[in-house]
């Protein structure tokens, strides 16, 4: 169905298009990002540099880029979403090719104003086209097995890509972000209820093996998962990570050490404390409260994305605004789980807060999406 | 599902009757048809919405559960139970007799990178070159931009350094807490040190292991956090070890020697207070060994415990102060100094003809090689070895560092009479200077064996009892004239009645067959004060000159006895002797106020 189709009364225009903005999510988003100073300051031992200053900076271009984005119709994202999707996949096997000729193992292009990493840019770019997708078939092919399979092929060609990176952690939510928008399209139950199923069959299978002459995984692979069950293991090599954050964590306590008093993060114990396990210095300072605190922001931030999908009657609109939610929640539960040791260290940082410039950035641009729907919504 | 034409026939009609559009039936029904469809796949998708809300419901639960679990729990630090597997930092310090530091630790960082976590990896390497001028600028682009996800940088940073690298501001660089080893005195006691290195080593820690002397033999115990950190207390003293190795070194650049070691040692407890070997080196930056060369010129080798002398007539004190426990002479027996004295085709000289016959102290006074060969026939080899054996000459000693099993000394393959009667004047046989400080200090307090040792000790570690004390004290006596009228003249230091005996072994060839003519060890063995002595010195020179006279003078009389005398004037004062004047001389006592 096209957004043409609906009889709009009113659409903002101009200027007036600020006013329609979802303010309380930017607002939120700020909140967030504050937290995220204030933690790196505290991490750099109470100063701006190397990471407090540089994190704002590129916080308030990301502000304005969402903007920017959000003032641009949703139509025309709808539009491009192919064309987008298609320019990342380029720039996926792009950096593969340059990867390969010294250009660095970074997976970064530069853009000369900012480095751009793809893997990160086809997180919002499968949303949109498994939206414009979904908008474009009609309801009742949803389930019919080819149109299935196209949406499938589509999320498994990034995955595949990013998987060669090799970046485990970015292809484990480019599936779960890509299955989620299936499944919230309307996609038959018997289709995930199958893939699960499968899932779960393998992962059996891969520990009966163990020890046996079909071994499915190499013997080292099967270490790193005894470690993440349980890191006491091998407390100083691959389990030093949790066990350290669970460590910050366990001495935070109910109300934390207080701001610039933690000792585990800023005594160098965590070589990741201002990146992926920030979480931890945040959970010791603060304690419990503050940990809270900081997952109820991200809880409102879901919510009101919800809300505002729920009351758009635009599908391209209503579905990108999930994806971008849902997008958005993989990242902080998987670096929450990851941090204290509920999944393995797989290198997701937490959105908003983790120093790092271009998941900041293209983050602010799917909410910029996000804005865009809001402020186009037909009303 | 029922659908509804979109042209019912009857309203179509009924409609063209009425003259209206039946077209805008068609599009009304269209527009409800959209409408309803929409409605579906809207209840589906909020339906779908439900259960992934509830999924993330589920999600939150659980983290928040697992928070709350986890600020809940005691942080515990984790303890690594499987042997090895746990690398302990701290490392306990290593003090002197009086508690001064002579080894400690030191925090650092090492530097690292993770060129997968770096932004800029041009500027990082430009930046860290100027840092390190060692570094080159274009070798570290090419680690950080190449396939390595890991490089070490530096294993150590200053503080300067570490804030300069922490200003650049590139998250893929890191650093590591490390603990390294520090001797602040620098190369005082090096070759009782040792030194340390990094063992294994993490990001995170690195073990200090110790690589030589008392830190490698003493490793485990220094590593034991069970101890608490409490200091290793070494029966070293810093200043007199320093003021040793001043004299030892000015004495050597002097004597024109290559090398030379001193021990000092307390008779009673087997303490050394001081144990030199030169050349040294600074335990902080420990040179390699060397792989080509002699290794016993290497600054590494501790010539007062590793190296095997021939130590000459030091060793004939011990032929007649055997031959005097078993009854064979008294001071006062005569004994045939005819020379030269034949045995086989071999022949014993002496020094100078000291004429026919000499008592036994003056075999020792003048150094008579063929008096004190004549006692050692008395001796007999049997006895010989039995004697020399319980002053612990046939084993390596043992003191506290790792190198002293390496001073095993050398026997005669044959104990012939032959040998009984060479050893007897400290040829064909080595040992170390320490073996010889050990035999002195026998000797020195009154005939008991004490094994030495460079832990401090608070009483006195007798063995078992070797001479008589009568016997030892009419040796002292014969040993306190070599200085007041025999080889060791220059030996004298007033106020502090030093006893002793020289000993001027020639070097043997390292290919074998025979000896150098121009290559001796000089050796002074001593104690101090005579009457009472507390402390034995031993002093040895390798290839001393002594080139102030018309001649080369080498003999331990012009060499290593000066030297020894310099240093007992300097240290006596710092162990806490008084000048005092011998007893038994009384007429001689003039009192310089009444003058």
């Amino acid at each position: 169905m096209s957004y043409l189709e609906y009889t709009v009364k009113y659409t903002p225009a101009g200027p007036r298009k600020l006013l329609y903005l979802n303010w309380p999510v930017a607002l939120l988003l700020a909140a967030v990002a504050a937290i995220g100073f204030l933690m790196l300051y505290s991490v750099a031992g109470g100063s701006f540099s190397p990471w407090a200053e540089p994190q704002m900076k590129r916080f308030g271009a990301g502000f304005v880029l969402m903007i920017i984005v959000a003032m641009v119709p949703i139509w025309f994202w709808r539009n491009v979403a192919a064309v987008a999707y298609g320019l990342s996949l380029v720039l996926l096997v792009a950096v593969e090719l340059i990867g390969e000729v010294g250009m660095g193992a970074q997976r970064w292009i530069d853009l000369g104003f900012m480095r751009l990493q793809p893997s990160e840019v086809t997180k919002i770019t499968l949303v949109m086209l498994l939206a414009a997708y979904y908008d474009w078939l009609p309801m009742k092919k949803v389930s019919h097995p080819l149109w299935v399979a196209l949406p499938v092929f589509f999320v498994l060609l990034p995955t595949g890509l990013v998987l060669a990176q090799p970046d485990l952690g970015t292809a484990l939510l480019l599936l779960a972000a890509g299955g989620g928008i299936m499944f919230l399209a309307g996609v038959h139950w018997a289709y995930f209820a199958a893939v699960i199923t499968a899932g779960a069959g393998l992962i059996v299978a891969v520990f009966q093996s163990r020890g046996t002459s079909w071994q499915l995984l190499k013997d080292y692979q099967y270490r790193r998962i005894d470690t993440f069950l349980d890191p006491g293991q091998d407390p100083l090599d691959a389990g030093y990570h949790i066990t350290q954050s669970k460590i910050a964590l366990g001495s935070g306590g109910w109300s934390g050490k207080g701001f610039m008093q933690g000792t585990q993060s800023r005594l160098n114990f965590l070589p990741e404390k201002h990146t992926d396990f920030i979480f931890t210095t945040l959970a010791e300072e603060f304690g419990f409260v503050g940990a809270v605190s900081l997952l109820v922001l991200y809880t409102l931030i879901i919510v009101f994305c919800v809300i505002s999908a729920l009351n758009n009657r635009d599908r391209f609109s209503s579905l990108l605004t999930l994806g971008v939610a849902l997008t958005f929640f993989l990242f902080f539960a998987v670096n929450m789980s990851m941090v204290m040791g509920l999944a393995p260290v797989v290198g997701v940082p937490l959105p908003l807060v983790s120093y790092g410039g271009s998941a900041m950035m293209v983050l602010m641009a799917a909410f910029g999406l996000m804005q865009s729907a809001h402020v186009h919504k037909p009303r | 599902m029922i659908r509804t034409p979109l042209r019912p026939l009857a309203r179509i009609l009924d409609a063209r009757q009425k003259g209206e559009n039946p077209d805008a039936i068609e599009r009304e029904n269209i527009r409800l048809r959209h409408e309803e469809m929409r409605d579906r796949a809207r209840r589906r998708a909020e339906g779908r919405l439900l259960v992934l809300g509830l999924a993330f419901f589920c999600a939150f639960s659980v983290i928040g559960a697992r928070m709350g679990h986890l600020a809940a729990s005691e942080p515990a630090e984790p303890r690594a139970s499987a042997a090895g597997a746990a690398i302990i930092a701290q490392r306990a310090d290593i003090v002197d007799r009086r508690g001064r530091v002579l080894a400690t630790n030191l925090d650092t960082y090492s530097l690292y990178a993770q060129p997968p976590q770096m932004i800029e990896p041009a500027r990082a390497a430009r930046e860290l070159a100027q840092i390190f001028p060692d570094l080159n600028e274009s070798d570290l682009l090419e680690d950080f931009t190449g396939k390595r996800k890991f490089l070490w940088i530096k294993k150590k940073l200053s503080p300067e350094q570490k804030q300069a690298v922490h200003d650049i501001g590139e998250p893929g660089l890191l650093f590591g807490p490390r603990e390294m080893r520090l001797y602040p005195n620098g190369k005082l006691a090096a070759h009782i040190l040792g030194g340390a290195s990094f063992g294994r080593e993490g990001v995170h820690a690195a073990e200090v292991i110790g690589v030589a002397g008392i830190e490698k033999q003493y490793d485990e115990l220094l590593r034991d956090a069970a101890r608490g950190g409490q200091p290793l207390e070494l029966s070293l003293d810093l200043s007199v070890q320093a003021a040793a190795e001043r004299v030892l070194h000015g004495g050597m650049r002097l004597m024109n020697a290559k090398g030379a070691a001193a021990v000092l040692m307390d008779v009673h407890t087997g303490e050394v207070i001081s144990l030199v070997s030169l050349p040294d080196f600074d335990p902080n930056d420990r040179p390699r060994a060397p792989t080509e060369g002699n290794p016993s010129d290497s600054p590494l080798f501790n010539r007062a415990v590793q190296g095997v002398y021939e130590l000459g007539s030091t060793f004939k004190i011990f032929a007649v102060a055997q031959a005097m426990e078993l009854g064979l002479i008294n001071p006062s027996t005569v004994i045939d100094t005819k020379g030269p004295l034949r045995w086989g085709k071999h022949r014993i000289r002496d020094f100078r003809n000291y004429g026919p016959e000499l008592s036994a102290t003056k075999v020792i006074v003048k150094s008579s090689n063929i008096g004190t060969a004549r006692i050692a026939q008395m001796i007999g080899e049997e006895r010989q070895q039995d004697f020399l054996r319980s002053i612990g000459m046939f084993e390596p000693t043992p003191l506290e560092i790792v190198e002293a099993a390496g001073g095993r000394p050398l026997l005669p393959p044959n104990w012939s009479e032959l040998s009984t009667m060479t050893v007897s004047y400290g040829h064909g046989m080595s040992a170390t200077p320490l073996h010889l400080a050990a035999g002195y200090a026998a000797i020195a307090n009154g005939g008991m064996y004490v094994a030495p040792t460079v832990i401090k000790q608070d009483r006195p570690q007798y063995g078992p009892r070797v001479l008589s004390p009568d016997v030892a004290e009419a040796s002292r006596q014969m040993l306190r004239k070599v200085v007041t009228e025999g080889t060791a003249s220059f030996g004298d230091v007033p106020g502090y009645a030093v006893a002793g005996k020289t000993g001027t072994a020639d070097k043997p060839k390292e290919r074998g067959g025979g000896y150098y003519e121009d290559k001796v060890i000089a050796t002074f063995a001593s104690m101090f004060p005579a009457h009472d002595p507390k402390y034995v010195l031993v002093v040895t020179l390798d290839e001393p000159v002594e080139t102030s006279g018309d001649e080369p003078r080498r003999t331990a009389g012009w060499t290593a006895v000066p030297v020894a005398a310099e240093m007992i004037r300097r240290v006596a004062p710092l162990l806490g002797l008084w000048p005092e004047i011998e007893p038994g001389n009384l007429a001689d006592i003039t009192l310089t106020s009444s003058e």
